[in-house]
């Protein structure tokens, strides 16, 4: 690599890293105009904060212990991240790998995708209960209840794009004889990374749908277990700030997947010379 | 007019397709050799399987009856063939020199050993200093220039090509049949050329195979005696006007 081609890259890789902050630099600036446009309906209105907190009283609640809602912010914010972090890990792993076992034999496929289509029909909220009575509270039950809301669009996405391949490309290493390991490895699965990042950007926001849900019925920790916690108090406040974190804490992951994509798959960065 | 042996033996080669309206021939009766360092072509009408002929000699798709032997031993596609498609069909996620490297990959050699000769490979195809670029930042003409080096790199006998510069524009394909038979008398392979450019299989090859619409049969093989090297004056010469008109005439055209 000439140090030309080297500078070419670096200034790919910068404009996109300009494009994606212009891009959400005007998100910012659309939820900062929204905060703002909500601060000023509560003061204008004079709304009751146990109604609709102005966010300014909800953010106070993170920085200012009160009294009536003495949360240990940092304790259940690390205990959130963990569980969203642990969840979408563990459930773009395993159902990336359960993708390939299934696009490796079309039998197993068969069998197994109707039976994760009627899991994936069942209401999440319904089952949830169900697996808190087997497993108890814990992080581990939080992963599980996540996997089972995000794990589907992974599988699907990954087995899509390890079958739609060009048949010519197949063409290409099958009259050298390839085997079937090869045609994965060099072909297949290089080929599914922008379908798989479609179904991690899915999976990520699952995750925290997951997370949460988990929260709320099974844990005693949590942004969610918070969240139900201070309703039973009608405490308000706490529960937009848990809101807001929530929010922060998905486009925090679905960028993260974003610039993985782009780290991991450098080609898509390129365009073509004039 | 040939003393060696053929590289490669094609005898009553037949393939039919079966379809759900029945049985469909794609390929009558087609018996030919290519001898070492030739240039052959494959010229005929579209659906006379000149595609399916080469994808059965690459072992893609099985013959229906007939026989492919080299020195009547058994033929292995996988080490005596290197394969140019019409798309250039690089993988968009390898730089250019693993493009290249990629038969060596799929054939367990020892990957270290063919970095220099697959350098070497792109100077030959006119792409040095291209090696770390990915294909999608290189013109139609360069990323089928790479796939030729692909199809050299395990070092085959036979280079099959499939209307390789079929969707080029028709200046790029002009420059790119000189080169072509630049790095055919450097490589010293032996090439079948499928193509349906009439003007395109005279000016390349030794021999031009011609073929009739389905179910296709062998019409003729043409010698062509043209002087080498090829050069634009050979192609504007009166000669060549002759083996123009007699492939037309062969496919009915006049």
């Amino acid at each position: 690599m000439n140090i030309l081609q080297v500078s070419a890259r670096l200034k790919a890789l910068a404009r996109w890293v300009k494009q994606s902050v212009q891009k959400n630099l005007n998100s910012i600036f659309v939820v900062l105009g929204f905060f703002l446009f909500w601060e000023a309906v509560v003061w204008i209105f004079q709304i009751p904060p146990f109604i609709l907190p102005a966010p300014s009283t909800a953010l106070s609640h993170l920085l200012f212990p009160r009294a009536d809602a003495n949360y240990r912010w940092s304790y259940h914010i690390s205990s959130t991240v963990l569980a969203i972090g642990l969840s979408f890990i563990a459930t773009s792993t395993v159902g990336i790998l359960i993708a390939i076992a299934l696009a490796w034999s079309k039998r197993l496929k068969e069998i197994v995708l109707p039976a994760f289509v009627f899991i994936n029909s069942l209401p999440i909220i319904a089952i949830a209960p169900i697996i808190l009575l087997w497993m108890g509270y814990g992080v581990f039950t939080n992963m599980v209840i996540a996997f089972l809301v995000g794990f589907f669009p992974v599988v699907i996405n990954t087995i899509t794009g390890l079958e739609a391949v060009e048949e010519d490309l197949l063409d290409l290493v099958r009259y050298l004889n390839a085997s079937k390991l090869q045609v994965f490895l060099k072909i297949r699965i290089p080929n599914a990374l922008p379908y798989i990042f479609s179904g991690l950007k899915i999976c990520s926001t699952m995750s925290i749908v997951g997370a949460i849900v988990g929260e709320f019925i099974a844990s005693d920790r949590g942004l969610g277990y918070i969240i139900i916690n201070a309703q039973y108090s009608m405490n308000t406040p706490p529960i937009f700030s848990s809101l807001i974190l929530i929010s922060l804490a998905g486009a925090l992951l679905f960028t993260l997947v974003s610039l993985l994509e782009r780290i991991l798959m450098p080609w898509t960065a390129l365009e073509a010379e004039p | 007019m040939h003393g060696n042996t053929p590289l490669l033996s094609i005898r009553d080669l037949k393939k039919v397709y079966k379809t759900r309206d029945g049985e469909l021939e794609a390929l009558g009766s087609v018996t030919f050799d290519i001898y070492p360092q030739e240039f052959v072509s494959i010229v005929g009408p579209s659906g006379c399987g000149k595609t399916t002929l080469l994808k059965i000699i690459a072992g893609l798709l099985p013959k229906t009856s007939g026989e492919i032997f080299v020195d009547k031993n058994q033929f292995d596609p996988s080490r005596e063939v290197g394969f140019v498609f019409q798309k250039p069909l690089l993988l968009p996620w390898r730089k250019v020199i693993d493009n290249v490297l990629l038969p060596i990959e799929i054939l367990k050699l020892d990957k270290r050993r063919y970095i220099e000769k697959a350098r070497a490979l792109l100077e030959l195809v006119g792409l040095s200093g291209f090696e770390n670029n990915y294909p999608n930042e290189l013109s139609g003409g360069m990323q089928q220039r790479v796939s030729i080096a692909r199809a050299l790199i395990h070092d085959p006998k036979l280079i099959l090509m499939d209307e390789p510069f079929g969707a080029l524009d028709a200046l790029t394909r002009e420059r790119m049949n000189l080169e072509l038979l630049r790095i055919w008398s450097e490589s010293q392979k032996t090439i079948l050329f499928v193509t349906h450019g009439i003007q395109e299989a005279i000016f390349l090859s030794d021999r031009v195979i011609i073929l009739s619409a389905r179910p296709s049969r062998m019409i003729k093989a043409l010698d062509i005696e043209l002087p080498r090297p090829r050069t634009m004056e050979v192609r504007s010469s009166a000669e060549f006007g002759v083996y123009s008109l007699e492939v037309y005439r062969c496919l009915e055209l006049t």
